[in-house]
């Protein structure tokens, strides 16, 4: 009976509340300079993942005459140590970086979530048996771990990379999520949904995943960051298969093969990489606080 | 060259062939001759490893406190052409080599350098032919039967019977010698019956034989893991204490030649990487430098910091090397393929800018010396696998494969990928390998490079044939025996003793390049294993007949493909020492500083 009745009055009210959500987040993003930066970085970024790769398709080219050349209106960063124009693999190494930071936070988020909703709300066997699979997870040292899977894999695909990552990343996320499921499970809101008699699907998606959602919403922006601090630093060690279109790579070939500490010409080449991930830090700090007043109802009446 | 980082690869290859272009530079002076500080071209230096010469990480450092009998001036017209070590003189008859010991030679707890010691240095080097990494090229055809004292100072080292190896004046001569009352101990009891065993060439007896190698190859595991509590050298230095980053090595009071040594200490340093030694150049605090890898702005860098820059003739080669048990790579046309697509001009200017030129063509010998041993009519005509895709193409299609949607696919239809293996720290190598993946993949097949953590796993896995392509040294030299052997020796599976040449393949034989042992080449059959073993046993007039059919057959068939020649590019700084060899002298130069402090190079200001 309830069922019908609440659908009716959901499908009355999508085409105010998506205008309304709109207008809110756009309310939200505007009200401080910061946070259109931000906006304005990732989606930069974002579309240099998307299209970078079309913009250069082909190999890098290699120019020995023109080993790091300084910024030209040809090379607008200059020439690596092969006399490859680094701005193109700038642009079509995004794919790669983004793609397995984004993979990794998303499978991070989902995981950690659902393990943290189910045995946080259950409590019990469930509960013990989920949090000594975190445990065991939360022990798992994620990068020395890489190092060794490296060897036998190739991570040639982000998804590999990313799934490894986000093996070994979701253990804090389905702690904390548990705590606060917890903390929740006792408020009268639940407790007048458990006593309606409400499915056990309908009260972890509908009634606890929307309350925990800022959380876990930050958290993966905050984790896209470490992922890609991660994966490029594995790839800055250089114990993976590499190709130069990579950040870590071009980390790597500056410092060890063109001696950027030692030489000002390889600067630029050690810099371009980390400029971007630089403004990509910037650009999800900038907006996570407007991501955090989105999901937080008492900041928004605040300001 | 790092990674290891390590190592530059030229400095990993003069230290197999034992001729280390190490380098020390001078630093704080102390009272006397001051501290000179170096890195060491072998190895950096590893915090617990055993003061140890036959121990692959061993802390040991040649003509420091590691001594030979002799040290290679690496002269191409006479491969025994020696500095005096240990050894004061010497002579040679087809079947034995008498040496005259310094008569001053001491070790450093003042016990006088015996006949003995020679006799046990020889046994431990006969333990090492499968013992430690990279020892197998030292000891190959090492066919010491017997040690004898002959007189005070005079000992006699015999040939084994019927073996005529033209290198075992060399050989014997670069050996370690270490002190009987250190690693005596460590011998079986009948370690010359043993040797005895393991040479038998009798067919009858090869079981026995078989039992006697495997007998030595035990000890000699023994004998490379061993860690003496101190160091007892019979070198201008004694290791006194080995921290995490540096070695520090006093001067030995003992030692025969002290008033010529100028430095109180030399300090070794660690390095991780080529950056690293980079690092110490900019910061000017090397006195002297090995052959290290260098981009041409960082060798700006160094020379700005007051570096004078000495280069010598490099006997080594940097090739990409195939594992012909692997498809494709057993198929001819697919390795000349290859080398049709990579440009080897583009990745000598990357990859080896200051310390590189590219190889005219693959003969398994460095550009110099083919052109001594080859006629112009010879040389004009190998096949220079000149950079030509067309070619590659068509040499690719009528060995079977297509390509579709841009990508070569095997004849069964397989995507075909390579994954080209280097190690970590060789930063020529690995830039060599971003170029030659992009000109690969740019072709049709998709390249990755991939890095090995250092060069002693690069070189172990190499050999348990985990790399079906990889980069290899090769063309080592001067001496066309100890190149070709680096094609067709113990990695391709032949081993020798005396006249005797054998073959093994597959698990635990080491032979990870798998060419078939029989080449035809403008008609004729031949055996390049066999070749080589016999090439060790002539005089160097009469090799090269030989030395022309392997080459012939080598750019045929191309077992490995070579990329770049080495320049032996070292750096001297004129700070805190003088009188260091100069441009020319080439003999000098291949040997480490502390041979240069033997003759009476390096002083203090």
């Amino acid at each position: 009976m309830t069922a019908p009745t609440l659908g009716a009055a959901t499908a009355a009210v999508p085409p105010r509340r998506r205008s309304t959500s709109w207008t809110a987040a756009r309310r939200v993003v505007l009200r401080k300079p910061g946070r259109v930066i931000g906006l304005g970085i990732l989606v930069f970024f974002a579309l240099m993942a998307i299209l970078g790769p079309y913009l250069y398709p082909g190999q890098l080219a290699v120019d020995p005459e023109s080993i790091y050349a300084p910024p030209s209106g040809a090379h607008w960063l200059g020439t690596d140590f092969a006399g490859s124009d680094v701005l193109q693999e700038i642009v079509v190494g995004a794919r790669y970086v983004l793609l397995t930071a984004s993979l990794s936070a998303l499978f991070t988020a989902v995981v950690g979530t659902g393990v943290g909703l189910v045995a946080g709300y259950h409590r019990g066997l469930a509960d013990s048996v989920l949090m000594r699979a975190t445990d065991f997870i939360l022990t798992i040292p994620a990068f020395p771990l890489l190092i060794v899977l490296s060897t036998v894999w190739s991570f040639a695909n982000p998804l590999e990379m990313s799934l490894v990552l986000g093996l070994t990343g979701w253990g804090g996320v389905a702690r904390a999520v548990r705590s606060q499921t917890l903390s929740l499970r006792e408020r009268g809101f639940l407790e007048a949904a458990r006593g309606l008699g409400l499915p056990t699907r309908h009260i972890i998606v509908k009634e606890l995943l929307p309350n925990i959602a800022p959380y876990v919403a930050m958290q993966l922006l905050l984790s896209v960051i470490g992922f890609i601090g991660a994966e490029v630093g594995l790839f800055f060690l250089g114990v993976v298969p590499f190709s130069s279109s990579n950040w870590g790579v071009m980390l790597n070939q500056a410092v060890f093969a063109g001696g950027a500490m030692n030489s000002p010409e390889a600067l630029g080449y050690l810099l371009a990489p980390l400029v971007c991930i630089l403004l990509l830090t910037l650009g999800v700090v900038l907006f996570l606080d407007a991501v955090d007043e989105l999901f937080n109802p008492r900041l928004r009446e605040r300001s | 060259m790092k990674r290891l980082t390590q190592l530059s690869a030229p400095v990993a290859a003069l230290a197999l062939l034992g001729a280390l272009s190490a380098c020390s530079s001078g630093s704080r002076t102390a009272s006397g001759g001051g501290v000179y500080t170096t890195i060491d071209a072998k190895n950096p230096i590893t915090a617990g490893a055993p003061m140890n010469p036959f121990n692959a990480s061993g802390t040991a450092f040649i003509g420091y406190n590691t001594m030979q009998l002799g040290f290679d001036k690496k002269n191409a017209l006479d491969p025994n052409d020696f500095f005096p070590g240990l050894a004061k003189s010497w002579t040679s008859t087809p079947t034995a080599l008498t040496v005259e010991l310094q008569p001053d030679a001491k070790w450093s707890d003042g016990s006088p350098v015996t006949a003995d010691d020679i006799k046990t240095s020889m046994a431990v080097a006969l333990t090492q032919g499968k013992a430690a990494s990279g020892t197998a090229l030292l000891t190959q055809g090492l066919d010491v039967a017997a040690v004898k004292s002959t007189g005070p100072h005079t000992v006699e080292i015999d040939q084994v019977a019927g073996a005529h190896n033209i290198g075992f004046t060399r050989l014997v001569l670069t050996q370690f010698i270490v002190p009987t009352k250190v690693y005596g101990s460590l011998l079986p009891a009948d370690i010359w019956d043993t040797i005895a065993a393991s040479q038998s060439q009798d067919p009858a007896d090869a079981d026995a034989a078989k039992a006697a190698v495997d007998k030595l190859n035990a000890a000699g595991q023994k004998i490379s893991a061993f860690a003496p509590k101190s160091d007892v050298s019979a070198g201008p230095f004694v290791l006194t204490r080995v921290n995490p980053g540096s070695a520090v090595l006093d001067k030995n009071k003992y030692f025969y030649g002290a008033a010529k040594i100028a430095p109180k200490q030399v300090v070794v340093r660690h390095y991780t990487g080529n950056e690293q030694i980079w690092g110490y150049m900019t910061n000017g605090e090397l006195d002297s430098a090995p052959y290290t890898s260098i981009p041409s702005n960082v060798l700006t860098q160094i020379q700005r910091a007051g570096y004078q820059r000495v280069d010598t003739v490099s006997y080594v080669d940097a090739a990409i090397a195939f594992n012909e048990s692997v498809a494709p790579y057993d198929n001819r046309a697919v390795r000349q393929a290859l080398a049709h697509v990579i440009d080897r001009q583009t990745v000598t200017k990357v990859g080896e800018p200051v310390g590189g030129t590219a190889s005219p063509a693959t003969t398994g010998l460095i550009q110099s010396a083919a052109k001594q041993l080859l006629t112009p009519e010879q040389l004009a005509a190998l096949d220079p696998y000149t950079h030509d895709l067309a070619k590659a193409t068509s040499l690719l299609e009528g060995a079977g494969f297509r390509k579709s949607g841009g990508k070569w696919m095997l004849p069964d239809g397989k995507p075909w990928t390579i994954t080209l293996q280097t190690v970590n720290g060789f930063s020529d190598w690995i830039a060599a390998s971003t170029v030659i993946a992009n000109e690969l993949s740019s072709f049709g097949i998709p390249t990755k490079p991939a890095v090995t953590a250092d060069f002693a796993t690069y070189q172990k896995e190499m050999a348990d044939g985990k790399y079906p392509v990889g980069w290899w040294l090769t063309a080592l030299g001067p001496d066309p025996s100890a190149a070709y052997q680096r094609l067709y020796g113990t990695s391709d599976g032949y081993t020798a003793v005396g006249a005797k040449v054998s073959h093994a393949s597959g698990k635990d034989s080491g032979n990870w390049v798998n060419t078939p042992t029989s080449y035809t080449v403008d008609g004729t059959a031949l055996d390049p294993g066999a070749l080589t073993a016999k090439l060790s046993t002539m005089a160097p007039a009469d090799q090269k007949p030989i030395v022309q059919q392997l080459a012939r057959a080598t750019n045929q068939e191309l077992p490995m493909i070579q990329i770049w020649d080495y320049t032996n590019v070292q750096f001297t700084s004129p700070k805190h020492f003088t009188n260091f060899p100069r441009q020319g002298q080439d003999a000098l130069l291949v040997n480490p500083p502390g041979v240069w402090m033997m003759q009476g190079y390096v002083q203090a200001k």
